[in-house]
């Protein structure tokens, strides 16, 4: 039972990363439609903007260099997100491109960032510049880390701090609109995309938070590692409903939970055909996911 | 319709492209290729090796080359990737090269070896040791780098043996080598009356292995064994410190790198023992060598460089020796080589290419760095 | 409906018949090796331009096609010591079938969900590869005999180049007639309007499905001939990476036009090879190169006249048809 609830614990962790990364996804699926393939990418650009932050520290690094990496990097990767929507996709959006087309276009932005960052960084492994301890508590045998925890309540946070802003706040009143109608929302003088523009920027945001949480966490990072993790996020955001802000995350912990049973009970080398397998059932059997709404078939 | 002709007429340029054939040697020098990865993620390994090669050559050249002829390698990039790599080595057989050195992946290793093998060009593989190099009886590629049966029985010595270890977990990361040296220590550890409690693969693109170590965990093995890269490896270590798993922790050779330290971190890496090919910090004859790679390239020899370094030694006595650069001759040389000295002792081969005499050694993380164990 | 495939220009198409026949006779072992791999990309890319560019399906795992290809050849051959002949006859079969079994429940989705669902076919057939014992698992197959016929032995690189050539040229003759045929006009008014050519009767998800099938054959024609040209065969070969390129090879080119496709199948394999100096550069390159074709030649470098004209949206290829490559 201590073991079971311990791999609990593991998918838990796992599974916030993958919900936090799907955030990002299912915002910029909602408002336009658009399936953002190098959405893993910016996730990887927001661990190596962290790291370039965290590296100008010399000797320790407390909670004031975590909070400077993570804002840098969620600036950072938030205005390169807002670059990548102008100069990749508004062209193809104004246009009324094909969707194959920009579905073609996300491959090609999610490939140049990926090998940009390749030329500038290595492509080794890069070791974060912090270490912190392994410290925690143990409720009878299971062992709770204090960075989990943090990850775990950070998370929970920013959920809170997003259904209010979309649901509260006017900005969110007006992203919601263009996602159920963005004709007639510009005609109601919003600057639609002025908006679609900020939910590029809050979704690379999200993404550069977890980029940063998993270098601290797990200490290593490669220009490769958003590609899997991207691929993971979104099957997250279509288990839960592409276009939910609960249901990102609810799909995180049901995919954490799915390839966590499958390693203990099949074996590690078959996880990712269940992450995989469970992408295409629900792709076909309910392609609106557990919380999602329906969405119109032709769009 | 002019469009049409435009590409058309492109195209043909292009294939004109393919008419600009390269120029061969000359009868003054010995041409060498060199097939390792210097692109893609194994980059660095093959930049450590093409250095050590290129130090050998140096050498040789300033003394007046070998038969009165200069020395001129020709490299080629295989990225570590199959198709690359058939690319690469026929580039090479193009270029008239007598020999070639090189080989970081071995599954970037066995389809060249094909076709140096049919262009009857010896090959000296300086890093990879799949058994299925091997397997496929060339007679003229050479292993300088022990196979992972050998590898294996030193793991499974040292478990057994030192650690009085009866319980072991084997991980691996489902790459070709690392899974052929996980099956051999398995059968070497129950040949040996030991236990293997867990067999795993773990995905090495992955940074969750939590769920896994659990699994080990519950297990409650005296030792782990590694057969993965560095890099999943650190990560395993590190987790596997943090959940307290029983036993000591041990890495195979594709994880001896500075890297894995720095990842796991130097509290939780203290005391993970490792089986490697011999590292020149560890032999005492290879200390200046070390330091002359190190002015000359600024830079810390890599894992493979000692390795690549004699291997390509082992490439110009087998030319002094056949006292002829064809390729045939050479191959005959190599095969012939009786007590060759190296950093690691000397090396002479079986019929199938391997070392008579296995090269492991065992190694351990002490205060941040890896040291001789024994 | 005529199509100027050999009229016109047919001087030039005759030329560049004799230079394909004619290059491992004057280049080198190296030169007829990249000739080679060009020659496989352009028949893997020919097939997923069936799919991409007629039925326009986006598919990002057509690498699973090709691997169905290979492993066949590369299990049938050397542990049941079948002929080369009848395991590219059956890799091609078992491609299509498993072309046909995810084509028939996912070929009802939106393009973005089929791309996605792609790919993680494509993932999950590279990890039974690797995961199963009867692939191989990570070293894959090696030793895979070269194709004969009596006791004629392709042995040579040569040899193995106009085995390809053939292949090619059989593929180009038949995926043109396809084109051009009542099939061909169905996938167009399909890719054009689907809504609108269900209600003339054209029955979508048939004539989608055999797109499908068609291109996972071809992939898996290319699949087999790898196997016997590498003679080893291993699961990273079938990546993402594999997919995105044969991708690129259609989209630069220009998709949906046999020419187009050749041209770019040839680019994807010949840049590299003369970038080799900087071939860190590469895929970076190959990724904006896929945007900027996207954004001002969405038909490619060499687009069809016709598909120009039924463009909605033709200006950015109003200026392009004088400076075709710049």
């Amino acid at each position: 039972m201590d073991i079971f609830l311990q791999q609990v614990i593991n998918a838990l962790v796992v599974g916030t990363f993958y919900g936090l990364i799907a955030l990002g996804y299912s915002m910029v699926y909602g408002i336009i439609r658009l399936l953002n393939f190098a959405h893993g990418d910016l996730f990887m650009l927001g661990a190596f903007a962290g790291f370039s932050v965290l590296s100008l520290f010399t000797g320790q690094v407390g909670f004031i260099g975590i909070g400077l990496a993570l804002i840098v990097s969620v600036l950072v990767v938030g205005l390169i997100g807002l670059g990548v929507e102008r100069i990749a996709y508004r062209p193809l959006i104004k246009k009324k491109s094909p969707k194959l087309n920009l579905l073609i276009t996300a491959v090609g932005v999610s490939l140049a960032i990926e090998y940009a960052v390749m030329l500038s960084y290595g492509p080794s492994f890069r070791v974060y510049p912090i270490q912190l301890p392994n410290t925690g508590f143990h409720i009878g045998d299971v062992k709770i880390t204090y960075i989990q925890l943090g990850i775990i309540l950070f998370t929970i946070l920013i959920m809170i701090f997003l259904q209010l802003f979309i649901h509260k706040s006017i900005y969110g009143k007006a992203m919601r609109s263009i996602a159920i109608d963005d004709t007639a929302t510009s005609l109601m003088g919003i600057p639609v995309h002025r908006f679609i523009g900020l939910t590029f920027f809050m979704g690379s945001g999200l993404a550069a938070v977890a980029g940063v949480m998993d270098g601290i966490y797990y200490g290593q990072i490669n220009f490769l590692m958003g590609f899997l993790f991207g691929l993971k996020a979104f099957t997250a955001a279509v288990i839960g409903g592409i276009g939910s802000v609960n249901g990102a995350m609810l799909g995180g912990l049901v995919l954490g939970i799915v390839e966590t049973l499958g390693t203990v009970y099949v074996g590690g080398e078959w996880k990712d055909v269940f992450a995989f397998g469970i992408l295409i059932l629900f792709l076909v059997l309910k392609p609106t996911g557990l919380l999602g709404e329906a969405v119109n078939e032709r769009v | 319709m002019k469009a049409h002709s435009k590409i058309a007429s492109i195209l043909l340029v292009l294939s004109f492209l393919f008419l600009t054939a390269c120029g061969s040697g000359n009868g003054n020098e010995i041409v060498i290729g060199v097939i390792s990865p210097t692109t893609g993620q194994s980059a660095k390994m093959g930049q450590d090796m093409n250095n050590a090669i290129q130090m050998a050559v140096d050498e040789i050249n300033g003394k007046g080359g070998v038969n009165n002829k200069k020395i001129r390698l020709v490299f080629a990039d295989d990225a570590c990737d199959p198709q690359a790599s058939t690319t690469a080595a026929n580039k090479l057989v193009s270029e008239n090269v007598s020999a070639v050195i090189g080989g970081y992946c071995s599954s970037a290793v066995l389809p060249a070896s094909g076709v140096f093998n049919s262009a009857g060009i010896p090959m000296v593989v300086t890093a990879a040791n799949s058994e299925k190099i091997p397997e496929n009886n060339y007679k003229n590629i050479f292993l300088l780098n022990s196979t992972a049966s050998a590898q294996a029985q030193t793991a499974t010595n040292y478990m057994i043996s030192n650690l009085k270890g009866k319980k072991i977990a084997i991980l691996n990361d489902n790459t070709a080598y690392s899974v052929d040296l996980a099956e051999r220590t398995r059968d070497a550890i129950q040949k040996a009356g030991g236990q293997v409690v867990l067999y795993e693969s773990v995905d090495p693109n992955a940074s969750d292995f939590n769920s896994v170590l659990t699994k080990v965990k519950s297990k409650t093995p005296d030792a782990t064994y590694w057969t993965g890269y560095y890099a999943a490896g650190g990560l395993l270590i590190k987790q596997f410190k943090q959940q307290g798993v029983s036993g000591s922790f041990g890495v195979a050779d594709g994880s001896v790198d500075q890297t894995l330290i720095k990842i796991a971190g130097e509290n939780n890496a203290e005391g993970v023992f490792a089986t490697m090919s011999p590292l020149p910090q560890f032999i005492p004859g290879a200390k200046n060598w070390s330091k002359d790679y190190e002015t000359k390239f600024k830079q810390a020899p890599g894992p493979y460089s000692a390795l690549s370094y004699d291997g390509m030694r082992l490439i110009i006595h087998a030319l002094e020796q056949a006292k002829s650069d064809d390729p045939n001759a050479i191959t005959g040389a190599i095969a012939k080589t009786k007590g060759f000295a190296t950093f690691a002792g000397p090396v002479e081969f079986k019929a199938n290419g391997t070392l008579t005499k296995s090269n492991f050694i065992m190694i351990g993380v002490k205060n941040g760095q890896f040291e001789m164990v024994k | 409906m005529n199509t100027p495939f050999l009229k016109n220009k047919s001087f030039l198409y005759i030329l560049l018949f004799i230079v394909m026949i004619a290059i491992p006779l004057i280049t080198n072992r190296y030169w007829t090796d990249v000739a080679s791999t060009a020659m496989f990309y352009i028949l893997l890319a020919l097939g997923l331009n069936i799919i991409v560019g007629y039925a326009g399906l986006l598919d990002l795992g057509y690498s699973a096609f090709f691997a169905v290809g290979s492993y066949t050849t590369g299990i049938l051959t050397t542990q049941f010591g079948v002929s080369f002949w009848i395991s590219i006859f059956l890799g091609a079969i078992f491609a299509t079938v498993l072309g046909v079994l995810i084509g028939i429940p996912t070929l009802r989705l939106r393009s973005d969900y089929l791309a996605i669902v792609t790919l993680g076919f494509g993932e999950i057939i590279r990890l039974i590869a690797n995961n199963s014992k009867f692939t191989g698992g990570a070293s894959g197959i090696y030793g895979i005999p070269k194709p004969k016929i009596g006791s004629f032995v392709f042995q040579s690189n040569v040899l193995l180049y106009y085995l390809m050539f053939i292949f090619v040229l059989l593929a180009i003759f038949v995926i043109w007639r396809l084109g051009n045929s009542r099939v061909g006009r169905a996938w167009k008014y399909i890719r054009e309007d689907e809504d609108a050519a269900e209600a003339m009767g054209v029955n979508g998800l048939y004539y989608k499905l055999l797109a499908y099938g068609l291109g996972a054959m071809f992939g898996g024609l290319a699949g087999s001939l790898f196997a016997v040209k590498m003679s080893a065969i291993a699961p990273e070969s079938f990546g993402f990476m594999q997919s995105a390129m044969i991708l690129l090879a259609v989209v630069l080119g220009g998709i949906g036009r046999i020419s187009g496709v050749i041209l770019g199948a040839v680019l994807v394999i010949l840049l590299p090879e003369a970038m080799r100096s900087f071939s860190d550069w590469r895929i970076f390159l190959f990724g904006v190169l896929l945007v900027l074709t996207m954004i001002f030649r969405p038909n490619g470098l060499w687009p069809s006249k016709k598909e120009t004209e039924e463009m909605d949206d033709p200006e950015p290829l109003k200026g392009g048809s004088k400076s075709v490559v710049s």
